[in-house]
């Protein structure tokens, strides 16, 4: 099935999200802040019900919800994880997100889950192998899903094409939409040592259906003479960098105004500071559309 | 074999193995070396599993120390690999772990204490009902009464110990202040966690309740279940303690068969 042929949940609208997490769950029910939308992460509401449930059904009462997994593990070679699936499916049933997004990375091999977001090299024999998995799961759920860049800390020497191509491909051959993540762009850019603008301007803006801000660290090595340096780390725990801001303003020149969220999830702020950074977002996609009429 | 079969197993083992170099992983250099790369997923992975564990069992964590508690967890680790892609679920055998953790062994009551702190993490996230209805129960003809089945509700957890849990729990809490010293002598707990709404119950039973309500937890029948509270407790009241627990929804369904 084509995925344009896949009804859409409650649409998410091109303004500014935040992340939604547990410690502000009643802060903003109690304030109802003026946020374009809602994102949470899937697996923790993989539970039953509880305090989870009861609190996410209310926002979404108010708001457009998006969930975004991190544990689907879809470029494994282990057999799609179905238990997981369904348990997506049925919160897709039961709370109707607007956009549902995972990652281009695996997490588990022969059943053993790592539980993080790790590369996957670029080669031909990776791209088929992905782009049958998403294909499959967009027909299990009868949804289009996003899948989002990551940042990485290592690069494969049998990769065989750079990773806007890898992405954009997957996109196509499966009929997933994109899920552009500036700030990782920025810190794989900065890394490997690639160009973060030249990255984005190869991406068609109609592949991609949603844009992720966040804050990264910088770790410094000090090393015995080769490879003192820095690298950054994408923690999601600080504010978004100036220069990711630049990267971010141009991003939506070239591909125009999509849903963007703020995402912080360690040494989480008080609910102002996110709602200020997702203001500063929404005032760059309205430039834009003033730019645009 | 595919190649990236074989890419994925090799991460993994650099993942588990501090002293793997990874360069059978063939990663570019491009200023450090692949060890080097990989030593930051192998940190990430190692720290965000400690700490998914740390979130799950904060008592267990007070008890023993945070130096202590990460060590624990990297022995985990190792016996419990993740099976699942929810991370919520990572911690569930840890009371087993720590029974034949030789580094505890002092501290007897440690796995029970992660019971209990497993037993809440269940109940959280556990299904939401509705409570029975007093008058349905009263509609049903008294010669069948002994034969009723109960069941128990999904966000309820019963819970046995040698050791004084409660009190064990209660002096460990970041916001208590008084005395921490715990007598061990003071008892066995028999314990009810139970969710009520958003919020999470532990409430000590006496001997007979909690054999009544493990009892009928299992499927027994009110009378299988009621006499071997009564003989464990002669004075059991058996219509006192079936309100109560029908009135505060421990129990919130009953069938015939």
């Amino acid at each position: 099935m084509k995925a344009s042929a896949y009804s859409n949940g409650n649409p998410i609208p091109a303004r500014a999200g935040i992340g939604l997490r547990y410690p502000h769950y009643e802060a903003v029910l109690e304030r109802l802040p003026e946020i374009g939308w809602f994102e949470v992460h899937s697996e923790n509401y993989f539970g039953a019900g509880g305090p989870p449930h009861h609190y996410l059904e209310q926002v979404r009462n108010r708001y457009p919800l998006s969930l975004h997994g991190v544990g689907l593990s879809l470029g494994s070679m282990d057999g799609i994880n179905i238990r997981h699936l369904e348990q997506l499916k049925r919160l897709i049933v039961r709370f109707d997100p607007g956009l549902i997004s995972e990652h281009l990375c695996w997490s588990s091999v022969g059943g053993r889950y790592l539980n993080d977001l790790l590369p996957l090299p670029y080669t031909e024999e990776a791209l088929a192998h992905l782009v049958g998995r998403i294909a499959w799961v967009q027909d299990y759920l009868g949804r289009q899903i996003l899948i989002e860049n990551l940042s990485s800390y290592l690069e494969y020497a049998q990769s065989t094409m750079p990773e806007w191509e890898f992405l954009v491909e997957v996109s196509r051959r499966s009929g997933c939409g994109i899920l552009l993540d500036v700030n990782n762009i920025y810190v794989s850019a900065k890394n490997h040592g690639f160009d973060a603008y030249a990255y984005i301007a190869r991406v068609p803006g109609e592949l991609v259906h949603e844009i992720h801000l966040a804050g990264y660290s910088v770790n410094r090595f000090l090393s015995h003479g080769n490879g003192s340096g820095e690298i950054l780390i994408d923690t999601h725990s600080a504010p978004v960098a100036e220069e990711v801001w630049r990267l971010y303003r141009w991003t939506v020149d070239c591909i125009g105004r999509k849903p963007t969220l703020i995402e912080w999830d360690s040494e989480l702020p008080p609910l102002d500071v996110l709602l200020n950074e997702a203001y500063r977002a929404e005032r760059m996609l309205e430039a834009d559309h003033v730019l645009a009429a | 074999m595919s190649s990236l079969r074989n890419l994925q197993e090799r991460f993994a083992v650099a993942m588990l193995d501090p002293q793997s170099a990874g360069s059978e992983l063939n990663i570019r250099a491009n200023g450090w070396d692949g060890g080097r790369r990989l030593g930051i997923y192998r940190n990430h992975i190692v720290n965000s599993f400690t700490e998914a564990l740390r979130a799950c069992y904060p008592v267990v964590d007070r008890l023993v120390g945070g130096g202590f508690f990460n060590h624990t967890a990297r022995a985990y680790l190792r016996a419990y690999p993740s099976r699942s892609g929810d991370l919520r679920e990572y911690g569930s055998a840890f009371a087993q772990f720590l029974e034949g953790f030789a580094p505890a062994k002092a501290l007897a009551y440690l796995p029970d204490v992660a019971r209990l702190e497993w037993a809440r993490q269940l109940v959280y996230h556990a299904s939401d009902t509705k409570p029975l209805e007093l008058s349905a129960l009263a509609a049903i003809a008294p010669e069948h009464h002994a034969q009723l089945r109960f069941m128990l509700n999904p966000a309820a957890q019963l819970l046995a110990s040698p050791y004084p849990l409660l009190k064990i729990w209660e002096v460990n809490q970041a916001d208590f202040r008084g005395d921490q010293a715990v007598d061990l002598g003071i008892g066995r707990a028999r314990l009810l966690i139970i969710r009520r709404g958003l919020a999470i119950e532990m409430q000590a039973l006496g001997s007979g309740e909690y054999v009544l309500l493990n009892k009928l937890a299992e499927g027994k029948t009110l009378a299988a279940a009621y006499k071997q509270a009564a003989d464990l407790e002669p004075e059991f009241d058996l219509a006192e303690a079936l309100k109560r627990h029908v009135l505060r929804q421990s129990l919130i369904g009953f069938y015939l068969r």
